[in-house]
């Protein structure tokens, strides 16, 4: 790995006086996200070339980055952040409302304060906090002190241990005597998953996950984007807890910008990318998604044939599917934010790149053969193709930075997926 | 042909705008207290006029996420503790154009009465070897002024006689063909403040004038603009490999600014660039990518605005784009080529775009999709060629001859 240098992730409120970027030995740059009040409002990247960077020039830098999202927090429309799918031709959406914009002032505070707003801060006393976790009780002790800390609290938070080697897990979640021990001897997140919910009683159910750090607001504002009753599924936004590898980098910046700004994905999503298959890994993150309960009667729960311990991932993804299939709509809401180590070692990424595109190809199957979209097929057969294509012409071309993704296990993921498929996904 | 030009405040209730049956089109420019945050040409079209209503719709959709910068950055508040702008010098490198100086002057003197708030400020005409007195008459009337005499001809003789002559710890270039908005120094500080580390800044720079074709076909394609956002450029600009080569990402020579002392660090400008006829531009590509280089950092100020007179006569506006832009440029490359090996591969990749970025223009041009009719592309074409082919050889050997001449 030479030539790596970690990059550090500063959070910086606002309204706070903001500090000097400095240089230092050893470091590549700085992931800066903007706040304000525990909204968070924007990120810029500096790599160190880019350094020092003192802070009346962060400060002069931070209005523009940050416009966009504070629009669409105050004044909504014109303001409505595109779906993430930049290949799409989307009609454009601009401010119409001179006046409403000119009458702007302090928006920051009207924007903290309207989320602090008693009528905006649901109560998540009907909310079921599932955990799934597999032999990894240090990941899972931090996670579980911040899920400790959650205000508003949930109703019930249910720890699944999945398939367990010792008891580790059960000891940790006795420390916590408000949570409950399911364990769950049959390996694979989707069962675990569905093992939660089965076992919990709230009339939402979020997910999280052990590697992830969560901050007191997070549940709260996951249940206060079900505010529209169309909504049946929200997620949010996923932001490094650090970026001091190689991996952890590559995965943060080679991956999608979830942006934040909140994103309705509904029926006219649906049909405007169904020709080319509808980009459902776009709308969210297992890490960090809640549904409301009775969406596991209307389109079942998550398929067992997919996920980690399975095909290897996208039985999150796959249920949005089904969700936006039947008319229903999901919810991106970045308000609600957590914070996820991502893998740290060069390998380990490489095989959960391929577990991803083995799942998400296993995935793009089974939504073919349960829907009859031929837009599945079009991703696989013709969309992804390309896209290695170009990787690899780009590759070719010398324009990999030490900090793109390894393309390899991607394309290999992507052929044993199809074999995946063919061996256990068409079984029910 | 002929644009009318409206200048609207926003912080004002918003007029209707109706165009005077001689006009063919229109162009807006918006500021919030005085901060430029969009201009736009139109076409007349059907129109006689703009109702207010379409006014506000058209502005909000143009500059609606600067404006809600603009409330985050009020907000915010200016940084603290603020550094007052230190002592500057205003050069002017003019030749044979005294009613340009005179206008200059004007707007320059509204901003730097001592009632105006500024610090220091030093102005400095710089003569270009005149075929008249007619300048040297006009700053003899003028006690605020002061005034020298380059001999040796050519735009970047004149301005490192400017860099040898200031006082000040900035130095700021103004061509003789623009006037500065009554911000332009509040600009200024406002970008100084910000960054107490740059080496340069540059501003926006929008027309004085849509009276003739030549000057709307100049601005619809862009003109000099550089958008309403504060831009800082460092050493690496991330998601541009050609950088920092292109032509026109940093702003333009007729409203520049730097750190006196970073200039003489760097020699000043190449005088084999910018020498009047034979290569009439090229010199403020130059000394930006040196500025670059070197370390930076350069910053563009949108609130630094000077309005410019574009050529008014069509064939003076094609002689710009064959010389001004398409030899001047690609001058400037082959010096970069021959002065910075290292950077041998952007920089031929830079020649590749720029080639393949003109054989676009004039498809486009061809099939009527394009502002300039094609015999100007072609022309900029043509004069890329020329200076790539020992264009920049050549201008050494006219400027060392001139140098000869006037020792």
């Amino acid at each position: 790995m030479t030539g790596f240098a970690r990059w550090e992730v500063l959070h910086l409120e606002l309204r706070d006086s903001l500090p000097d970027l400095e240089p230092r030995d050893g470091l590549g740059g700085y992931r800066v996200v903007f706040w304000a009040g525990g909204v968070p409002l924007g990120h810029c990247d500096y790599p160190v070339e880019l350094l020092p960077l003192r802070a009346p020039a962060l400060r002069a830098a931070a209005p523009m980055a940050v416009a966009p999202v504070v629009g669409s927090h105050l004044l909504g429309r014109g303001f409505v952040a595109p779906w993430p799918v930049p290949w799409e031709r989307q009609p454009r959406v601009a401010p119409d409302d001179l006046d409403a914009v000119l009458g702007l002032s302090s928006p920051l505070a009207r924007l903290v304060g309207q989320l602090d707003a008693p009528d905006e801060a649901a109560p998540a006393g009907d909310v079921s906090l599932v955990v799934c976790t597999r032999d990894r009780p240090e990941a899972l002790a931090r996670c579980l002190a911040s899920l400790e800390r959650l205000d508003p609290a949930p109703g019930e938070i249910v720890v699944v241990d999945n398939s367990p080697a010792n008891d580790a897990t059960r000891r940790v979640t006795g420390r916590y005597p408000g949570m409950r021990y399911v364990a769950e001897p049959r390996p694979g997140l989707s069962v675990a998953r569905n093992a939660g919910i089965r076992a919990s009683r709230g009339a939402f159910v979020a997910f999280t996950d052990d590697d992830v750090g969560v901050p007191p607001a997070w549940i709260g504002r996951l249940r206060a984007a079900f505010r529209d009753p169309e909504v049946l599924a929200v997620t949010g936004l996923v932001l490094p807890a650090r970026l001091d590898t190689r991996a952890r980098l590559a995965f943060e910046l080679g991956g999608e910008s979830w942006g934040y700004r909140s994103v309705d994905f509904d029926e006219r999503f649906f049909a405007a990318t169904r020709a080319r298959g509808v980009p459902v890994w776009r709308i969210g993150a297992g890490a960090n998604m809640a549904f409301r309960r009775h969406v596991f009667d209307l389109v079942g729960p998550f398929d067992e044939r997919l996920g980690a311990g399975a095909s290897g991932c996208s039985e999150d993804s796959e249920l949005w599917y089904r969700i936006l299939a039947a008319g229903h709509r999901c919810r991106y809401e970045p308000t609600a934010v957590v914070f996820h180590e991502h893998r740290a070692g060069w390998d380990e990424l490489r095989s959960q790149m391929y577990l991803y595109m083995r799942g998400h190809v296993t995935a793009l199957l089974i939504q073919f053969t349960r829907h009859g979209h031929w837009g599945n097929l079009y991703r696989l057969f013709v969309s992804l193709p390309a896209y290695f294509a170009r990787k690899t012409a780009g590759r070719m071309l010398g324009h990999a930075g030490p900090a793109s993704l390894p393309l390899s296990p991607r394309v290999l993921g992507s052929l044993a997926g199809i074999v995946w498929w063919a061996r256990y996904g068409l079984r029910r | 042909m002929s644009y009318a030009i409206f200048d609207i405040e926003l912080t004002r209730p918003l007029p209707g705008l109706s165009l005077p049956a001689e006009r063919t089109g229109l162009a807006v420019l918006a500021r919030h207290a005085g901060v430029p945050v969009a201009f736009w040409l139109e076409q007349r079209g059907e129109r006689t006029g703009v109702t207010a209503a379409e006014l506000a719709r058209e502005i909000a959709s143009r500059a609606g996420v600067q404006l809600v910068a603009r409330a985050v950055r009020e907000e915010l508040g200016a940084p603290a503790p603020a550094r007052a702008l230190p002592a500057l010098t205003i050069a002017i490198c003019t030749r044979d154009r005294p009613e340009g100086v005179a206008r200059l002057l004007d707007s320059l003197a509204v901003l730097t009465k001592p009632e105006a708030g500024a610090g220091h400020v030093e102005i400095l005409v710089v003569d270009n070897a005149p075929s008249d007195e007619r300048t040297r008459a006009l700053i003899d009337s003028r006690s605020e002024v002061r005034y020298v005499r380059e001999p040796r001809p050519g735009l970047n003789f004149g301005r490192n006689r400017a860099v040898a002559e200031a006082r000040g710890e900035l130095l700021a270039f103004l061509d003789d063909d623009v006037v500065v908005d009554r911000h332009w120094l509040a600009g200024l500080a406002e970008a100084w403040n910000e960054n107490p580390d740059a080496a340069a800044f540059t501003g926006l720079v929008l027309p004085l004038e849509l009276e003739t074709e030549a000057q709307i076909l100049f601005e619809r394609r862009g003109g000099f603009r550089r958008g309403f956002d504060k831009l800082r450029f460092g050493p690496e600009l991330p998601g541009n490999p050609l950088y920092p080569g292109g032509a026109g990402i940093f702003g333009t020579g007729a409203n520049m600014t730097f750190r006196t002392a970073a200039l003489r660090e760097l020699g000043g400008f190449d005088e084999a660039l910018d020498t009047g006829a034979p290569v009439p531009g090229g010199g403020d590509l130059d000394i930006f990518y040196r500025v670059i280089r070197s370390g930076g950092p350069l910053v563009y100020e949108p609130r630094c605005l000077v309005f410019h007179l574009h050529r008014r006569e069509l064939p003076g506006l094609r002689r710009q784009y064959r010389k001004s832009w398409g030899l001047g440029f690609m001058v400037y490359v082959s010096k970069c080529l021959r002065t910075d090996p290292e950077r041998r591969g952007r920089l031929l990749g830079l020649i590749g775009w720029w080639f393949l970025h003109e054989a676009w223009q004039l498809v486009r041009s061809a099939v009527g999709r394009h502002a300039l009719p094609p015999s100007m592309i072609v022309g900029e074409l043509a004069g890329g060629v020329v200076g790539l082919l020992g264009g920049y050889g050549r201008s050494l050997r006219r400027t060392e001859r001139i140098r000869l001449e006037h020792p």
